[in-house]
This record gives C-alpha cells, sequence and structure tokens, in this order.
C-alpha cells in the first residue's frame, strides 16, 4: 500500500477506486460478521467463491465479504446487487444455484428469499423487508457497502472525508462548537452531552491529553458497539481522530474486549492499515497533526466498562473504578485529560462534520438527537440490531420492527439499558424512546440492548438473574455493593424460592434505595435497579411469591413441579433418556411418571417432548 | 602392533563411539525437555520495564500455555517491574486468566440476558449432570472444562454454546448432550485406536 | 501554607489546602464516623460509612468524605436524616457480615443499628483495606494485597502463602478491627448477636451527635484524635 502524503492524493485515490468499481456488473455481499460465522458462513463464501470462477463470472461479479448486518437470526445472509435481492438462511450447498440463476441470469431463487414471518409471504429485494424498512438505518447503512478489512472500501464509500475537511479548515475549537450545537450525547449508556465533554477536556491546561474509545460493551444482550467495530472499524477511528484534534490528544486506545476476538482482529488491521497509508501516525496528510492508535484488550470483566476502572486496566492495573469526585476529562488515563466515548459515539462523528450540526439534530426530540442503535432480542419474531430516530415509540420498535411474540405467548415487559436499567412493562409501551423519557420511567437507555419477554417470564426470577450477574461482576471494593447486591440477592432468592415476607419486601425496597446512593462508582448506583423497577411494575408477582407460594409465570423451581400428562403421554421414552437425574420412569408405550423426590425441575425433557405432554403446574 | 594394541584400540573407539551417542542423545532429550515447557521469552519481547503491558503480557502467556503458570507470573514480575503481589491480584480479578491449565475440550456457556430468556440455564444444568461438573471446573480425566461467560454478542441466535472457539447457536440441552457424548466417544475411540 | 474554607454542618471551618473534608472535620471536631480511614495513609473510600452531603447549585449529592477534596465555599451537612438512615443502613451490613469484633460493633452501635434485618454470617474480614495499605504504602513490602472479586474478593499473600519478602512488622494484625474481640468472648456461630453492650459514649449523651467525646470508638481503631 502506497503511503498518501497529501489530501489531494486522498481524494485521487477515491475517484480511482470508484472508477474501478463502476466496472463491475454485480456484486453479491455476503455477511461474514460474528453472528453469521457461528452459522457457518464462511462455508458459503468459500463455496460461492469456488462457483464464480467456475461459471467463468470472476471478471464481471465482484464478492465482498462484510461486516455485520444486524439481521443475525437469518443468517448466512447475502444481498445480490444490482437488483437488491436479499437470501437467507445460506447453506454451501446454494452456491450453485445462486451463481447459475441469479448472477449469470438475473433470476431470483425463491426458495432462498426471506419469509416475512406476519404475512407468510415471501420478499423479494433487502429495501421491502419490514424490519429494514421501518427502521432509520443512518450508520448501519454503510455496512453492506465496504469489506472491513479493505481500507479503499472504505475511502470509496467516502470515508475520511470528513477527515480531510476538518484537517484543512476546522479549528478545534469550531469542532466542538459543532458537535455541541448537533445536540450529540454519550451512547454507552450515561448520555452526557459530548460536545459539553470535549470542551471541558480541552480546557485543561495539560499538554499530554488522551482519547479513548470504549469498546468494552458488557451489557449481556447487546451487540451493537460488536457489529460497528467488525463491520466498520475504520468510521470509529476518523471519529477519535476529529476529537483528538479538537482535544490536542496525540494518542487514541481502543479498549475492546475479549469476547469479541473478529472485533480486535478488524480494528487492528484497520489500524494498520490505516497506519500504511500514512492516515495515523506523524505528519498525517501533509498536515501538523500526529495521532496514532493502540488496540488494546479486556481482560473479561464488567466493570471495565466503567471509566475509571477501564482507565485502570488500560494502565495494567486491576479495573477497580475510583471515586469521579474529580473527573477524567481532568484527570484521567495517567492522571490526564481523557476523554472517554462509546464506539457509538464515535461513529457519529464523522458524519455530524460532513453534514452539519443542523442535519444531526433535525432528527431526534429535543433532548435525545439524531439516531440510536438497538439490540432488540428475546421473545420477539424479529430479532437483530434496530437502528432508529430517537423518539420512536416503543411500541413500533416491538411490535412494528420486531414482529410481536415470537412464540405466541403475550409480550409483558421489554428490559432496557442491561443491568444497569429497568424493565417497562407492556402497558407503558406507549412512550416516545430518548435518554429522559426512559429514565423518568425508571428505565434508561443504556448502550441500547433491549430484551424482549414474555409470559414465561418471571420477573422475580429476573431480578434475581441480575442480581446475580452484578454480584460476579462487581469489582468488590466498597460495602454497598459488595455486601448489599450479595445481601438483596440473599432476599430475592428468599422470595423466589417460597421463604419471603412482606417485611423482606420493605427491606429489599430500603436497601436498594440504600446501594444506589452510597455505592462507589456506576455499578452500584445503578444495581438496584432491576430490582426497583420489577418492584414498581410487578408488584403482584412479588406479592404472588410471598404471600400464595405461587410463581405465576412457572419459572421459579420451587414453587412448580411438573406433571406427565396422561391423556397426551405416548410413552415414547424420550424424556426418559434425556433426563440428567433419572427421575422419569415408565415401561415403553405406557403413560411415563415423573419422580417428584428426585426431579430438579430443569425443564430438559419438557423441551425434549414432542407431544407437549409434560406440563408445568 | 600386536593382538593387544588392536584391543586397546578397538575398546577406545567403543567408548567413543558409546560416550559420543550418550550426549547426543542427552542433547536431543534436554531440547525436547525445553520445548515442552513453552518459554515466554517472546512475549517480553519489547515490553520489558513497562508495568502497563501487564494485562497484554498476562493474555499472551495465557494464549501460548493454556494458563498463567506461577513461575511465568514470577517472571513477568521481574521483567516488567511490578510487584509480585500486583501480577497476583491481575492475574485473578480478569476472567480470561485461568490459574490452573483446563481440559482439553473447552466448553463455553453464554448465560447472558438473551440467553437466560430462551433457558441458558437448563443448558448449565445439563452439563452440571451430565459431567458431574460446577462451571469453571474440569473433569477429573481432563477431557472436559466447563465455563460460563456473560455475553458474546451473539444474541440473536441464543442460546450459545462455544465449543473450543467454534460457535455452536439456538443449543438446546439434547443438542449438548449429544454433542458431548459425540465427543467423549471420538476421544474413547482415540484412545483405544492409540 | 494556603488553606481553603468550606462550610460543614453550618460552621466554618479552614483547612489547608488539599486536605479531604472528612480531614477537615475531624480536625474541628465534627467526628464523622469512618472505619476504613487511618490518618497516615491514603485513603480509598471502601466502607462508605463516612459519607455526607455535598450540595452544589441546591442539589446534595451524598459522597464518601475521605476521597472529596476540601474546596472553597463547598456546602458540606454530615448528620442529615437521609445520611443518618444510610449510614445505619451500611453499618448495620458490616454487623451482620462480621459481628465478631468489638470495633465493629461499636462502629454500628455508634451509627445508630439497633437491630440487625439480615441472617448473621461469620466473616473474619470486612476487607477496610488498612493491612494492605500498611504493607504497600507504609512498609513497600507488597507482601498483602487484595485479590479476586466481588464475593470472593478477599485479602491474601501471593499464592497465598507467607512471602520471604514479608518484613515481619506485624502492622496487619495490629490495626485490624477484627482483632479486637467482643468483652464478652468471641460468638459462636450460629449464636451471633448485636451485642450492643459495649457501646461508645456519643450515644448516651443524645444531643452530642457529632462532636467528638473521646469515645471508645478510637480504642479499636488506633484513632489518634484523642491524643490531640
Amino acid at each position: 500500500m502506497r503511503k498518501l502524503e497529501h489530501f489531494e492524493e486522498l481524494e485521487t485515490l477515491r475517484k480511482k477506486v470508484v472508477a474501478q468499481r463502476g466496472k463491475i456488473r454485480s456484486t453479491v455481499i455476503i455477511c461474514g460478521g460474528s453472528g453469521c460465522q457461528a452459522t457457518r458462513c464462511l462455508s458459503v463464501i468459500d463455496a460461492v467463491k469456488k462457483e464464480i470462477v467456475k461459471q467463468g463470472l470472476d471478471h464481471e461479479v465482484l464478492l465482498r465479504t462484510t461486516g455485520c448486518h444486524g439481521f443475525c437470526e437469518q443468517g448466512p445472509l447475502m444481498v445480490v446487487e444490482p437488483d437488491n435481492f436479499f437470501y437467507c438462511h445460506l447453506t454451501a450447498a446454494d452456491a450453485q444455484e445462486i451463481v447459475s440463476s441469479t448472477l449469470k441470469n438475473g433470476k431470483v431463487v425463491d426458495r432462498l428469499l426471506y419469509t416475512d414471518p406476519l404475512t407468510g409471504k415471501k420478499i423479494k429485494t433487502e429495501a421491502e423487508i419490514p424490519f429494514y424498512s421501518a427502521q432509520y438505518r443512518q450508520l448501519l447503512k454503510y455496512n453492506k457497502l465496504l469489506d472491513p478489512c479493505s481500507i479503499e472500501d472504505y475511502i470509496a464509500a467516502g470515508g475520511y472525508k470528513a477527515l480531510a475537511k476538518t484537517l484543512t479548515g476546522i479549528s478545534p475549537k469550531a469542532v466542538i462548537e459543532e458537535i455541541k450545537s448537533s445536540g450529540l450525547r454519550g451512547r454507552g449508556g450515561g448520555g452526557f452531552p459530548t460536545g459539553r465533554k470535549w470542551a471541558e477536556a480541552r480546557s485543561v491546561p495539560e499538554d499530554e491529553k488522551y482519547v479513548v474509545c470504549n469498546a468494552d460493551e458488557g451489557d449481556p444482550g447487546a451487540y451493537m458497539d460488536r457489529c460497528v467495530l467488525e463491520a466498520n472499524p475504520h468510521l470509529v477511528i476518523e471519529g477519535m481522530m476529529i476529537g483528538a484534534w479538537a482535544l490536542g490528544a496525540r494518542q487514541g486506545y481502543v479498549y475492546v474486549r475479549k469476547e469479541y476476538p473478529l472485533a480486535v482482529k478488524h480494528v487492528k488491521l484497520a489500524v494498520k492499515q490505516a497506519r500504511e497509508m500514512g492516515i495515523l501516525g506523524e505528519n498525517i496528510l501533509g498536515s501538523s497533526f500526529c495521532f496514532d492508535v493502540e488496540v488494546a484488550r479486556g481482560g473479561g470483566a464488567f466493570v471495565c466498562g466503567e471509566s475509571t476502572a477501564l482507565m485502570a486496566s488500560l494502565e495494567g492495573k486491576v479495573g477497580e473504578p475510583r471515586p469521579k469526585d474529580i473527573h477524567t476529562v481532568k484527570e484521567g488515563l495517567w492522571n490526564k485529560p481523557t476523554v472517554l466515548n462509546n464506539v457509538e459515539t464515535w461513529a457519529n462523528v464523522p458524519s455530524i462534520i460532513l453534514n452539519g450540526s443542523g442535519w444531526f439534530a433535525s432528527k431526534g426530540t429535543r433532548g435525545s438527537k439524531g439516531t440510536k442503535i438497538f439490540a432488540l432480542t428475546g421473545q420477539v419474531k424479529n430479532t437483530g440490531l434496530v437502528e432508529i430516530a430517537m423518539g420512536t415509540m416503543l411500541h413500533d420498535i416491538i411490535f412494528k420492527i420486531g414482529g410481536g411474540p415470537k412464540n405466541g405467548k403475550a409480550i409483558k415487559a421489554v428490559q432496557a439499558g442491561g443491568p444497569s436499567g429497568g424493565c417497562l412493562p407492556v402497558s407503558k409501551f406507549d412512550i416516545p424512546v430518548d435518554f429522559d423519557t426512559l429514565y423518568k420511567m425508571g428505565s434508561m437507555m443504556g448502550s441500547g440492548g433491549m430484551v424482549v419477554m414474555d409470559e414465561g417470564t418471571c420477573m422475580v426470577d429476573l431480578a434475581k438473574y441480575f442480581l446475580k450477574f452484578l454480584q460476579d461482576e462487581s469489582c468488590g471494593k466498597c460495602v454497598p455493593c459488595r455486601v448489599g447486591v450479595d445481601r438483596m440477592l440473599e432476599i430475592v432468592t428468599d422470595i423466589a424460592e417460597g421463604r419471603g415476607s412482606r417485611e423482606q419486601i420493605s427491606l429489599l425496597q430500603e436497601l436498594a434505595e440504600t446501594v444506589a446512593e452510597t455505592s462507589l462508582c456506576a455499578l452500584g448506583k445503578t444495581a438496584p435497579n432491576p430490582v426497583l423497577s420489577t418492584m414498581r411494575y410487578f408488584a403482584d408477582e412479588y406479592a404472588a411469591h410471598v404471600d400464595e407460594k405461587r410463581c405465576p409465570a412457572g419459572v421459579c423451581k420451587e414453587l412448580i413441579h411438573y406433571d406427565i400428562l396422561a391423556d397426551k403421554c405416548t410413552g415414547c421414552g424420550v424424556c426418559l433418556r434425556s433426563c440428567p437425574h433419572d427421575a422419569i420412569k415408565g415401561e415403553k408405550k405406557t403413560v411415563h411418571a415423573i419422580d417428584e423426590q428426585i426431579c430438579r425441575k430443569c425443564g430438559i425433557c419438557v423441551t425434549e417432548c414432542k407431544f407437549d405432554a409434560i406440563a408445568v403446574v | 602392533m600386536n593382538h593387544w594394541h588392536y584391543m586397546c584400540i578397538l575398546t577406545a573407539f567403543t567408548f567413543i563411539i558409546l560416550t559420543g551417542s550418550q550426549t547426543l542423545i542427552n542433547n536431543k532429550l534436554m531440547r525436547e525437555v525445553r520445548m515442552s515447557m513453552p518459554t515466554i521469552d517472546p512475549i517480553l519481547e519489547g515490553r520489558r520495564s513497562q508495568p502497563g503491558q501487564l494485562i497484554e503480557v498476562l493474555q499472551d502467556v495465557q494464549e501460548i500455555c493454556g494458563y498463567i503458570p506461577a513461575d511465568a507470573m514470577k517472571t513477568v514480575a521481574k521483567e516488567l517491574g511490578v510487584p509480585l503481589m500486583e501480577v497476583y491480584r491481575v492475574a485473578n480479578f480478569y476472567k480470561a486468566f485461568t490459574l490452573k491449565p483446563r481440559g482439553k475440550n473447552v466448553i463455553t456457556i453464554c448465560t447472558g440476558t438473551a440467553c437466560h430468556v430462551r433457558g441458558s440455564d437448563l443448558l448449565i444444568d445439563q452439563v452440571k449432570g451430565q459431567l458431574q461438573l460446577e462451571p469453571g471446573e474440569t473433569t477429573k480425566d481432563g477431557t472436559f472444562t466447563v465455563e460460563c461467560v456473560n455475553c458474546l454478542g451473539a444474541c440473536a441466535l441464543a442460546p450459545i454454546v462455544v465449543q473450543n472457539g467454534s460457535y455452536l447457536d439456538h443449543m438446546t440441552p439434547g443438542k449438548l448432550r449429544r454433542i458431548i457424548d459425540k465427543t467423549r466417544g471420538a476421544k474413547r475411540k482415540e484412545a483405544s485406536d492409540a | 501554607m494556603q488553606t481553603v474554607t468550606l462550610t460543614i454542618d453550618g460552621s466554618p471551618v479552614r483547612t489547608a489546602k488539599g486536605s479531604s473534608v472528612l480531614d477537615a472535620a475531624l480536625e474541628w471536631g465534627i467526628c464523622i464516623p469512618h472505619l476504613c480511614h487511618v490518618p497516615s495513609l491514603k485513603d480509598t473510600g471502601a466502607c462508605r460509612i463516612c459519607i455526607v452531603e455535598n450540595v452544589r447549585n441546591g442539589e446534595s449529592k451524598v459522597t464518601a468524605s475521605c476521597t472529596l477534596t476540601a474546596q472553597e465555599g463547598m456546602v458540606i451537612r454530615t448528620n442529615t436524616e437521609k445520611i443518618q438512615k444510610f449510614r445505619r443502613n451500611i453499618a448495620e451490613l458490616l454487623v451482620a457480615q462480621a459481628p465478631n469484633s468489638k470495633a465493629i460493633q461499636d462502629v454500628a452501635v455508634r451509627c445508630g443499628v439497633k437491630e440487625v434485618r439480615y441472617p448473621f454470617r461469620n466473616d473474619n474480614c470486612i476487607q477496610c483495606g488498612r493491612c494492605v495499605r500498611y504493607c504497600t504504602e507504609m512498609w513497600r513490602a507488597n507482601a498483602l494485597g487484595f485479590v479476586g472479586r466481588g464475593k470472593n474478593r478477599r485479602v491474601e499473600f501471593p499464592f497465598a502463602t507467607r512471602p520471604d519478602f514479608c518484613k515481619n512488622c506485624g502492622s496487619c494484625t495490629l490495626y485490624c478491627p477484627m482483632s479486637v474481640t467482643p468483652c464478652g468472648g468471641p460468638m459462636k456461630r450460629g449464636e451471633e448477636s448485636l451485642c450492643g453492650k459495649c457501646e461508645s459514649q456519643t450515644v448516651t449523651a443524645p444531643g452530642m451527635i457529632g462532636a467528638c467525646t473521646r469515645c471508645d470508638l478510637g480504642k479499636g481503631f488506633q484513632c489518634t484524635r484523642h491524643m490531640l
């Protein structure tokens, strides 16, 4: 790769690549993200590659492996341009037909098309799929346009234009003013106004400053950052560079959690290619700006998503947070002014510089501008990454985009914001999704995780799950979090196992309030949120567990037992064989029975039985 | 030269051959022993006396050795200029580091929210019953290690189980049971073939 | 020496620049209860007993006074009803974890704990960190440290064995609150209770909450204030 010495050379290269791409007749785009790799997309990519060569089409057809498109449950998936055909659930065996029918003759292969779960009809093009069309894919739309391992693809798609514009004509102060007037707020969970953060850091009289990208997406159920980093790492790097210019920083860090090996690989490669091309390093593209990026891997700790813990981890120490009475913009990494922002926050910066703050602020609500990517998962028909303008109604996200309930059971609630957030009952779905509204309702935008629950989820069990998670991930330094969360878990476990009392519920409330206000860091401060929000909206479930010793959703093991229904059991013996505790007895072709003394209520027999003959009572 | 001379020369010659080959054999054994204990010198290259590199260094040690040996911690402490207590603390704090060698097959069950809501608890129960293991433990014969992880970011395909780096989607307890049986069967076949 | 003046509980307090709010208060005889604070060592804000309300722009934020640097014009409240409730709850959590220490019992009673609403446990360590900080900051031996995370966090030697670089100074045992046994002797497992007998004098003088009365609280902690 040749090093570029000046901005004009970047433009020349851009024009050259675009012209080259223009000669291609047809492009086959296959998603190579982690989700699709789990469904074996690599064998599909390999097969299609071989077929294209075999059928002599390698000069007219371009095969592009991209990062995650966000519609993971349909993977492995493919988009064929110029017709925009969308094929899903692919296997390597489909390659031959795709190449011969669609690529050679432009004919669509019906059986590979997406079936709309609501209408049952097949849909031809990607643009017509309701999951995609109901979104506002401002950031995610680039994912299918480029191969994350090719910096040239990024440049052809308009990459580093914002950087060039900044370095050739926008002063650092002007950049900060632009970000301020755009109304961009942190996308990692805190929602702090980004422009204000940058301005505070810039005002500190210190030569050594840092920019950090927080890619330690620890919220279980959230994978927006993974998607952006895997699919478009240069976008994040460009955002960081503009931020570093505004701040006066020469060094940046991307802290990626270790559980995202593909994201680590793509960011490292992007940094390497940018260095080779002269976009990172000394005197970038002929300017006076010097900047470089280092990629650090997380060690497997949710608490390292907290900014002071992350910085401690970057310094090679244990990830224990420190009190934030002095903000990290004044004393952060190595006690120097540091701007730490989330992946999605950085990814929004280039387009704000290119299109102006007014453009960004034209979408969204008064207090929350722009778009946000959410990870919609759980018991909905269409799971995946959803990018919408702030202010979109929650009901539309879950029922229109999500397609409503998955298993026929009614939707009961949605957990927004991960373990730091709260749940919202279905009766409260008629709200616009933005920072302030969610906060007022006792929930939180958080990083963007949205897990949908149906009648089969017990809210007490959910509170127990989150408390266990937080107890596991707590660093353990301060008493309210280390001991308080543990005691909250003890009480909720008592309630879930039928030993709860009314006094315990009021004690739980008081303890939750204490932990929320006295903990040292945000992990402890937000730890009581799942408990407080479930108690607020689902008090009846808590009451049933305490007063009637009953679990309405049929989940809490001590309060349920399994029964084999005599009128449905065929005596096939599948349950007997699959029980890991040998609790089922019965002769072939006769009704089986579960020994309650041995049964551990693991639920394996229920999922294995093909006749729905086992009921939870 | 008489008979006696020939005998001396022959004895001396045999002696030289024997000691020579013995030395050769010893050297080969020494090399093999040294190779079976992976050296962490290349990891320390360019990072000596840099305390900030501690976590990156330990990540590489974990990858190469499969765990963090006590001796490696002592070496890292010395070479990086970090107190041994600090190295020990970092190795214990992060889930990425294990202090004991893991089994041949590492089965990681994702316990993120999306996976939990779709029944990851059942997978943990299945593995507890089938392998008599709590998460974090290794079977006595070293075949399986079971671990839990708090979200891998493949939530749309929940529940997820990772076996030796390969992602398995939409897992059910039945599928997991069959996979473990198949792996066990393959190992038994390997052992009986050997 | 540069000084700053702040308001604590309505009284103007002048202290050296760079002092913590806790130090400033203790200097002036306003006794904010504390546990992990030791005068010569760095404060970490681990126990959260020394919490106060920091009033700014009409809003009050609860924060630990040992890690809060005193600034000119700060308004601090150490004994509001909210603070008393939180402090009481935290002390209750502590005494439920480790009732077998006179010092912990004393802190609990001093903070107003009348009953313990959690099942008692019998831990040997409340992770105040005094031993670790003496070892690391005072003696520079680095033989003790906090190992593990969350519930599994514990104070340990490297590889759980006393290293040869331990200086055998004895500070870890001398300054440990758990080394002061209850006056009635160690409580048996299953028979733990909040004894409330060896309470500090401040509790018997309700009007004097917040003022230092040279209480017995200091005995377990080497509190040096009564030597001033």
